[in-house]
C-alpha cells in the first residue's frame, strides 16, 4: 500500500532525473563536437605549416584578446550589432506584415510571390554592389540584410497565417469574434511557432548579411572593414579573429532570442 | 413568438442537402433533432443561423437574433486558460469585467470553478466539453445550438455532461436547438422531438415528449413510452404525428 502512494509522487521525479541526463549527454555531445573541430584545426595548421594561410586556434584567440582590449574593435562591435539588429527589426516587422496579409488573402499572396522569388534568387554580391551605388556606405549593409531577410520571415508569417485550426475560426465566426480580438487571441498565437522559426533564421541571416555588407562597403565602424584591411594587410589571424567576433555576436543574439522566444511560448503566446 | 422554418431545401454544390425541412420551437424550450449521421443535421443549424444560404425557404423570427453554440469537439484555444477560452467568445458583445463575471457565475455552476485557471491540455475531455458549454451559456444568445454536444465522450462523462447542461439551461431557459443521433440523449433532454430521414435529410415526424422531465431518468425505463414512438416514426411502424 504504501509502495503503492509512493509511485505517483516518485514518477515524476524520476522523469526529471532522466531528462537531466539527457540534456548532460547533449552538453556532452555538443562539447566532443567542438573539441574535435578545434583538434582537426589545429592539426590541418600543422600539417600545413603557414600561418598566412591557416593559423592555429591558439593564435586567433590571442589575436582576439588583443582586439578585444581596443576601443576602436568595440566601436566596430557596437556600430555592426546595430545594424544587425536594425535590419532584423525591419525585416521581422516588414515581412510579418506582408506575410500575413499574404497568408490570409489569396490575392495580396499572388501579388507578393514573384517579388519575393525574385529577392530569394538575387545573389547577396550583387545586392551589396547595387546598394553600393544607391546609398551611403554605413546603410548598405542594413538594406542588403533587410532585403535577405525580408522574404524568410514573410514566407514563414505566411505559413503561420493559415496555421490557425479552421474550426477554431468558424467557432470566432459563430460567436462573431471582432476581429482584433480573433488576431490577438486566435491568428497570431497560432503562427507564433513560424514566426518565431522565421525570425530565427532571419536573425542569423541578418548577422551575416551585414558582416559581407561592411566587408564590401568599408563604413568607419564595422567589424566587416576591420575584416577587409586585415586582409590587405595579409593578417590572416586578424581575419580570423573578426570572423570570430561576428561568429560570436551572432550566438550570443540567438542564445538571447532562444530565451525570449522560450519565455513568450511559456506565457501562452 | 415560435421560431419557424418553413420547406428549408439547401444544397452543396448542387447535391441537395436539406429537402423541404419545416421546424417550429417555442421560446424556453429544447427541440431535438433526431437523424442518422451526416444526413445534414449541422447543415440544419447552419442554416437556422443564417451561416448557410437556403435554395428556397423560409426563417420566421430568426432575423436579428444571437446564436450560440457547443460542438461535438470543444474547440477551445489551446493557449488560453479556461475562463478566458469563455470569455474569448463574448469579446464582442461585452466589457472584459462583465464577460469575466458572467464566466466565472456559469464556471462555478458547472462545478469548473477549480479549473478555471487550468489551459485545456491540463483538463480532462469531459472537464474540456464542460467548458465548451459554458461559453455556450455565457453567450448572451437568443437560441442556442448543440451540434452532437454529447457524443464524443465515454457514458458516464455524457450522463455527467448532459445534467450539467440541463442543470445550466434551467437557470434561464434559454431556446435551445440540439441534433443528435442519439435516441436516448433526445428523449432525456427534449420537450420536443423531430425525426429526419437520411440524406438529403427530409421530415419523417415529430412529437411532444410526454414524459415529465423531472422523472426522467437514463436507463430507467421512464421514457419508453417517448422511446417507442421515436422507435415507431424510425422504422416506419408507427403513427407520425405531426404538430
Amino acid at each position: 500500500m504504501a509502495a503503492l502512494s509512493q509511485a505517483p509522487a516518485e514518477a515524476p521525479r524520476a522523469n526529471e532525473v532522466k531528462e537531466r541526463r539527457a540534456r548532460a549527454r547533449r552538453s556532452l555531445a555538443g562539447a566532443l563536437s567542438a573539441l574535435g573541430f578545434f583538434a582537426l584545426w589545429k592539426i590541418g595548421s600543422m600539417a600545413i605549416g603557414k600561418e598566412i594561410i591557416l593559423p592555429p586556434p591558439e593564435k586567433i584567440a590571442s589575436i582576439l584578446l588583443g582586439l578585444v582590449a581596443t576601443s576602436r574593435f568595440w566601436e566596430a562591435l557596437g556600430a555592426t550589432f546595430l545594424r544587425g539588429l536594425a535590419a532584423f527589426g525591419l525585416s521581422a516587422l516588414a515581412g510579418a506584415a506582408a506575410g500575413f496579409a499574404a497568408g490570409t488573402r489569396p490575392l495580396v499572396g499572388a501579388a507578393l510571390a514573384p517579388l519575393l522569388t525574385v529577392i530569394r534568387a538575387t545573389p547577396v554580391l550583387a545586392l551589396v554592389l547595387l546598394a553600393l551605388l544607391w546609398f551611403p556606405s554605413g546603410f548598405v549593409p542594413i538594406f542588403s540584410a533587410f532585403l535577405m531577410a525580408f522574404p524568410v520571415m514573410a514566407t514563414s508569417a505566411a505559413e503561420g497565417a493559415r496555421a490557425a485550426d479552421p474550426r477554431l475560426q468558424e467557432m470566432a465566426d459563430l460567436f462573431r469574434v471582432p476581429r482584433r480580438a480573433r488576431f490577438a487571441k486566435l491568428r497570431l498565437p497560432a503562427a507564433a511557432p513560424h514566426l518565431l522559426s522565421g525570425a530565427r533564421s532571419a536573425l542569423g541571416l541578418s548577422w551575416k548579411v551585414v558582416v559581407a555588407g561592411e566587408v564590401l562597403s568599408q563604413p568607419i565602424r564595422a567589424l566587416g572593414t576591420g575584416m577587409q584591411e586585415a586582409r590587405a594587410m595579409l593578417e590572416t589571424g586578424t581575419v580570423f579573429a573578426y570572423a570570430a567576433a561576428s561568429i560570436l555576436l551572432c550566438g550570443a543574439t540567438e542564445w538571447i532570442f532562444g530565451r525570449l522566444a522560450g519565455r513568450a511560448a511559456r506565457h501562452g503566446l | 413568438m415560435a421560431y419557424e422554418l418553413r420547406e428549408a431545401r439547401a444544397s452543396y454544390d448542387g447535391t441537395p442537402v436539406l429537402d423541404g425541412i419545416g421546424l417550429s420551437v417555442e421560446p424556453g424550450r429544447i427541440l431535438v433533432v433526431l437523424g442518422p449521421s451526416g444526413c445534414g443535421k449541422s447543415t440544419l443549424l447552419h442554416v437556422i443561423a443564417g451561416l448557410k444560404e437556403m435554395d428556397s425557404g423560409e426563417r420566421l423570427g430568426f432575423a436579428g437574433k444571437r446564436f450560440s453554440y457547443a460542438f461535438q469537439e470543444p474547440r477551445l484555444l489551446p493557449w488560453l486558460r479556461a475562463r478566458d477560452n469563455a470569455a474569448f467568445a463574448l469579446s464582442g458583445v461585452m466589457g472584459k469585467a462583465e464577460a469575466e463575471r458572467r464566466v466565472d457565475a456559469l464556471l462555478e455552476a458547472a462545478g469548473l470553478e477549480e479549473a478555471a485557471r487550468l489551459l485545456p491540455r491540463q483538463m480532462s475531455g469531459g472537464m474540456r466539453q464542460r467548458l465548451s458549454l459554458v461559453r455556450a451559456f455565457a453567450y448572451p444568445s437568443d437560441l442556442l445550438l448543440l451540434d452532437e454536444a454529447f457524443q464524443a465522450v465515454d457514458l458516464p462523462t455524457k450522463l455527467e455532461l448532459m445534467d450539467v447542461f440541463l442543470r445550466l439551461w434551467k437557470e434561464e431557459k434559454r431556446t435551445v436547438i440540439c441534433v443528435t443521433h442519439d435516441i436516448e440523449e433526445a428523449v432525456y433532454l427534449a420537450d420536443d422531438i423531430l425525426v429526419l430521414s437520411e440524406r438529403p435529410a427530409r421530415r419523417i415526424g415529430g412529437f411532444r415528449v410526454s414524459a415529465p422531465r423531472e422523472g426522467r431518468e437514463l436507463g430507467s425505463g421512464s421514457s419508453l413510452e417517448d422511446e417507442s414512438r421515436l422507435y415507431g416514426l424510425i422504422l416506419g411502424k408507427g403513427p407520425a404525428p405531426g404538430r
